[in-house]
């Protein structure tokens, strides 16, 4: 009697121990986020992915400057900023800031970095230093730099946001190895635990400034296949999912999750190469042809399953010109613009694609057969990656190919892509005319004046059409019902901002 | 020769006999695809995408395998896909028994350094990982037609070359062989009378066997992305295609995949019986 | 013997120089892996710097020979990619393939040899005719698609296992399965043939008409007999394995060298492909090497010749 009293007892207790970690673990539980591969290094400078390792560098690391979900820039290590002329920018410093190794934040810090950035191998992955001019970081004291750059620059901001600070001691002397592995920042996270090619494990930084993040325990999980990450998200192993197609997204809605769709930024088009191999494509009306024998509205409908709809503009809204319209579908037309410019019969054309973007395959196929129907004879390629970026780097790839381009809210960004020469230039279209406005624009710092001189590059360039237009690229995400949080429409994750429900 | 009845002659080529018809269907359906496919195979229809088989709920009858993602009709593109997959299939056991059997004879008529030399080679071949080389060579190079002809004879070359060398090897030591060679006879017309007749059921056999392993090579390298790219559509590609697919339209990875079964196993099935029939040793 | 050994063993080593130099050779032919490395928009200059800090720029030779150098010391190189020794990324993946492979293996034994066994005593019955073509399809079928669907059917349809990753002992079993599925078809065929060589030899039915008992006969004469060309099969096989794993892993996301690997084809990561592409060779040789000296071992009329 006594004995089974005993087993009694201890069954009891047992049982409440095992119902403890539960509860506990409720709200301790690490928040697991499921991307399609895994982060390739935390150094800091050797950025070039949106997630995951973008995200985890974002959550190990700060900026001078970062940049909100609408574009406008928040101050992080930088408090104030003022243009003191027209080639000088004055940061004031956040003061108080320490590194994870114990390392002080100050100006010396931030010449330390910038000089880093600007040395090889880190000067082909970053950007500040090519796309803002910048020349020169003058310390004024410890806690006050000015900015130089060559010519005038509306997009200091703007690029300050991928520009992290390092603890300036450890990362001027340590190796390439150990800066890959041993990240010292002065972010809202500190590095865990890192199982390469598996998943790396971040933890709530106390004595962060801006105060420790709700979550304190973030696992980046690299699962490859959509449907794993839609099923674990199902199963409740994972609390985040990034990377979802439109075939699956309705997948993600279960009892425990949600989906969330976001309005993409990216872009998507048929780049047409005007210096290719087919001389056709240098008249605008054949390009204008193009776009008139496409009907994108029925792709939108299909492939994407209704989540997008046609661009209206090389510049996203807000800032688009909203007297645009999307080319109409008439393949009548288009076949009479083919005509007018010489070309009754149609003329054989070459359709790429790589595999950077999803479903390029499928899009080109689709894009091809429209074609088909108004006299073009299309021959598809898959071009290797490596292969397809150097083309669009020489502008020499053969007829049109599957493209996105994304950039965030900065129409002055968005437009410079396009003019004559520029090293994103890629169809090799060039206006002497769309260029000086959008040069003049770029340097007009009254927002009135500069909002008109961009609507009249858009119309420009609208209708001259270097791009087959196709949609902004719908962003899903899966998000378990037991978090809260605002997703990015740049991919980019930020885990301090996660809370629990 | 002594009389068989029809009965006798089937069972004991049964396999044979299973094996060609299979593989003389895949023939025809590449031959006569114009007109035998109901629809042609890329023409999109992006109202009727990812429809299934008839048999299932939604499906239609003029579309009996289903249609894949872009409203392809799948029935169609399997036809169209036999044109590749075989003349990819043919294509490259032509090339490999030639080159094969070049090497091979070479390595065992002449031996010596010879065979050393080519012997090495084929071993260093051996160890590597084919998938892997196949890979790369297409991916940096392209996937033309052409190129995937030659990755595929490749892959096989060294099954001829083992064959051949080794079936040269013991002809060669003969004593008849050896006689001709001391009295002078040329060694074109040695090969030509001796050696050639002795090596053409190996070859044969081989080539059987290696018709199978080049389709499903091909079927491998297109599922990776690297096959034969362009309009025409093969099997591995559209089992390239159906992956992302899978939850949602098995039929468009099931089919294609039925279809590169079905002939690999006749091009098995024909080797096997070959094998039976030529060589004694394994007469049962 | 000992020459027979040495014979072999320099063999294999003169095999894997040939292959290091083969893979140096392809890898470098294929272009510029700089055009990855750098972002999209990258200068000229910014490029040329790039090749510079990776030793890129130099002669083909000298490449070359910090390859092997560095190999023979256990040096395998640096991934410009990944940020990490070759041989780290390497070390990371290779207990998760040796784990597929190993259970693949495993689980193509368990498969093939009783079926074999069984095809060949009921030798012309249902039982073989049923096995034989079951093999043949295995066989016949591309092994990837046999993944597929099994994916289609028990991870979709029923949701009995997941459908990709790793981590618990569930995730192993398809791709595992996936893997043995081929190399059982081809193995089962093997055992079968075998088994019916040996039943119908001279030894056995000498032992028969000594009178020992049909089990004894069996297992000990008859099966020792088959088990000579299986083992040779076999240790081939487990080579094929490996190298198989590449689309496996590739499919179910399993943490590997082969998709470390694939990875590296698509992302033009010189040093590692080199590094799989040696490391594999080495297995193989090794493989092969130690299923010759087993054959010399087992197969007495071997070692007279």
């Amino acid at each position: 009697m006594s004995l089974t009293r005993t087993w009694a007892s201890r069954l009891a207790i047992m049982a409440s121990l095992a119902l403890v970690p539960t509860y506990v673990a409720a709200q301790d539980a690490p928040v697991v986020i499921a991307s399609s591969e895994d982060v390739i290094s935390l150094d800091p400078h050797m950025l070039d992915s949106n997630n995951p390792t973008g995200s985890v560098i974002w959550s190990l690391f700060d900026s001078l400057v970062r940049r909100g979900p609408d574009g406008s820039p928040v101050p992080r290590l930088a408090t104030a900023w003022e243009r003191i002329d027209d080639v000088t920018w004055r940061f004031t410093l956040r003061q108080g800031v320490k590194f994870s190794n114990g390392e002080d934040f100050n100006a010396a810090a931030v010449v330390t970095n910038f000089a880093r950035m600007d040395t090889a191998p880190f000067n082909s992955v970053q950007q500040l230093h090519d796309q803002t001019g910048l020349k020169e970081v003058k310390v004024i004291d410890d806690y006050t730099i000015d900015l130089i750059t060559e010519k005038p620059t509306v997009n200091m901001l703007y690029w300050l946001a991928e520009a992290f600070i390092a603890a300036p001691g450890q990362i001027s002397t340590v190796s390439p190895d150990e800066a890959a592995t041993t990240p010292a920042g002065s972010g809202p996270y500190v590095l865990g635990e890192w199982k390469r090619g598996d998943q790396i494990t971040l933890l709530a930084n106390e004595s962060y400034w801006g105060g420790a993040p709700a979550v304190k325990t973030v696992v980046f999980r690299a699962v490859p296949e959509v449907s794993s990450r839609l099923n674990e998200l199902r199963a409740g192993t994972v609390d985040l999912v990034v990377g979802i197609t439109p075939d699956a997204s309705d997948q993600a809605n279960s009892d425990v999750s949600d989906l969330v769709q976001i309005e993409g930024l990216r872009k998507m088009h048929m780049g047409i190469s005007i210096k290719g191999e087919q001389p056709a494509l240098a008249d605008p009306k054949v390009r204008q042809a193009l776009n008139h024998a496409v009907d994108v509205p029925t792709i939108t409908a299909t492939l994407l399953a209704g989540t997008t709809s046609p661009l209206l503009s090389i510049v996203n809204p807000p800032n688009n010109n909203p007297d645009l319209a999307a080319f109409a579908y008439d393949p009548e037309k288009a076949k009479a613009l083919l005509a007018e410019a010489g070309f009754p019969d149609g003329f054989p054309l070459t359709i790429q694609w790589s595999t950077r973007f999803d479903g390029g395959k499928e899009v080109s196929e689709v894009v091809g057969s429209y074609l088909e129907a108004v006299g073009i004879q299309p021959t598809y390629e898959a071009v290797e990656l490596a292969a397809f970026r150097a083309s669009l780097g020489s502008a020499s790839l053969k007829g049109i190919y599957f493209q996105g381009w994304a950039a965030l809210i900065n129409p002055s960004v968005e437009l410079v892509i396009l003019t004559c020469g520029h090293v994103d230039n890629s169809s090799g279209y060039c206006n002497p005319d769309y260029d000086k406005l959008v040069i003049e624009a770029s340097q007009t710092l009254d927002d009135t004046a500069r909002k008109s001189l961009e609507f009249q590059a858009q119309a420009i360039i609208w209708n001259d059409a270097p791009w087959l237009y196709l949609w902004r690229l719908p962003s899903f995400f899966g998000i378990s019902k037991k978090l809260a949080y605002d997703f990015r429409a740049d991919n980019y994750l930020e885990p301090y901002l996660i809370t629990y429900k | 020769m002594t009389q068989v009845s029809v009965s006798t002659f089937l069972r004991r080529n049964v396999i044979g006999l299973i094996g060609l018809t299979i593989l003389s269907v895949a023939a025809a359906l590449a031959l006569f695809a114009p007109w035998i496919a109901p629809h042609p195979p890329s023409q999109v229809n992006l109202t009727a995408r990812l429809l299934p088989p008839f048999w299932v709920e939604g499906g239609q009858i003029s579309y009996p395998l289903g249609t894949d993602n872009v409203g392809r009709d799948v029935l169609s593109r399997i036809i169209y896909g036999a044109q590749v997959s075989l003349s990819v299939g043919g294509g490259a056991v032509v090339i490999g028994a030639f080159v094969g059997s070049l090497i091979g004879i070479l390595a065992g008529y002449f031996g010596g350094w010879v065979d050393a030399v080519l012997s090495f080679v084929i071993n260093v071949q051996l160890s590597f990982p084919f998938t892997l080389l196949a890979i790369f060579l297409l991916a940096t190079f392209g996937g033309g037609f052409l190129s995937v002809v030659i990755v595929v004879a490749l892959a096989t070359w060294v099954n001829y070359a083992r064959v051949v060398r080794g079936q040269v090897m013991s002809v060669t030591h003969q004593d008849y062989v050896e006689a001709a060679r001391s009295v002078g006879v040329p060694v074109a017309q040695i090969l030509w009378r001796y050696i050639l007749p002795n090596i053409l059921s190996p070859i044969i056999v081989v080539a059987s066997f290696s018709m199978a392993q080049a389709i499903l090579t091909e079927a491998a390298l297109s599922f990776l992305g690297v096959g034969v790219s362009g309009t025409r559509p093969s099997w591995g590609m559209m089992l390239n295609d159906g992956r992302t697919y899978l939850q949602n339209a098995w039929w468009m990875t099931a089919m294609p995949g039925i279809a590169t079964a079905l002939t690999v196993l006749a091009g098995n099935l024909c080797g096997d019986w070959l094998q039976d029939r030529t060589d004694p040793r394994l007469r049962r | 013997m000992i020459a027979f050994i040495l014979k072999r063993f320099a063999q294999g080593l003169l095999v894997l120089i040939g292959v290091s130099f083969a893979t140096f050779i392809v890898a470098h032919l294929s272009g510029d892996p700089v055009e990855l490395m750098a972002r999209e928009n990258a200068t000229l200059q910014d490029k040329q710097d790039l090749r510079e800090f990776l030793g890129l720029d130099r002669p083909l030779g000298a490449q070359y020979l910090s390859f092997v150098t560095g190999a023979l010391q256990g040096d395998l190189g640096y991934s410009f990619v990944q940020r990490a020794p070759v041989t780290d990324l390497i070390a990371e993946r290779l207990p998760a393939t040796l784990l597929l492979a190993a259970a693949g293996f495993l689980l193509a034994l368990a498969i093939a040899i009783p079926l074999g066994i069984l095809s060949a005593l009921k030798h012309n019955t249902g039982w073989d005719i049923a096995i034989t073509s079951v093999a043949m399809i295995g066989q016949a079928a591309p092994g990837f698609w046999i993944g597929l669907m099994l994916v289609v059917l028990f991870a979709v349809e029923w949701q009995l296992l997941p459908v990709s990753g790793s981590g618990t002992p569930a995730h192993l079993v398809l791709p595992a399965l996936t893997l043995a599925l081929q190399s059982s078809a081809r193995l089962t065929r093997l055992v079968r043939a075998s088994v019916l060589e040996v039943l119908s030899a001279d030894y056995i039915r000498t032992a028969r008409s000594k009178g020992l008992r049909e089990r004894t006969v069996l297992f000990i004469h008859a099966f020792r007999g088959a088990m000579i060309p299986v083992v040779t099969m076999a240790g081939l096989e487990l080579a094929e394995l490996v190298s198989g794993a590449f689309i496996t892993e590739t499919i179910f996301a399993w943490p590997g060298v082969g998709r470390l690997a694939v990875n590296a084809v698509a992302q033009r990561d010189f040093p590692v492909i080199q590094g799989v592409v040696l490391l594999a060779a080495v297995f193989f040789v090794v493989i092969n090497f130690l299923v010759d000296l087993l054959y010399v071992v087992i197969d007495p009329r071997v070692r007279l010749r």
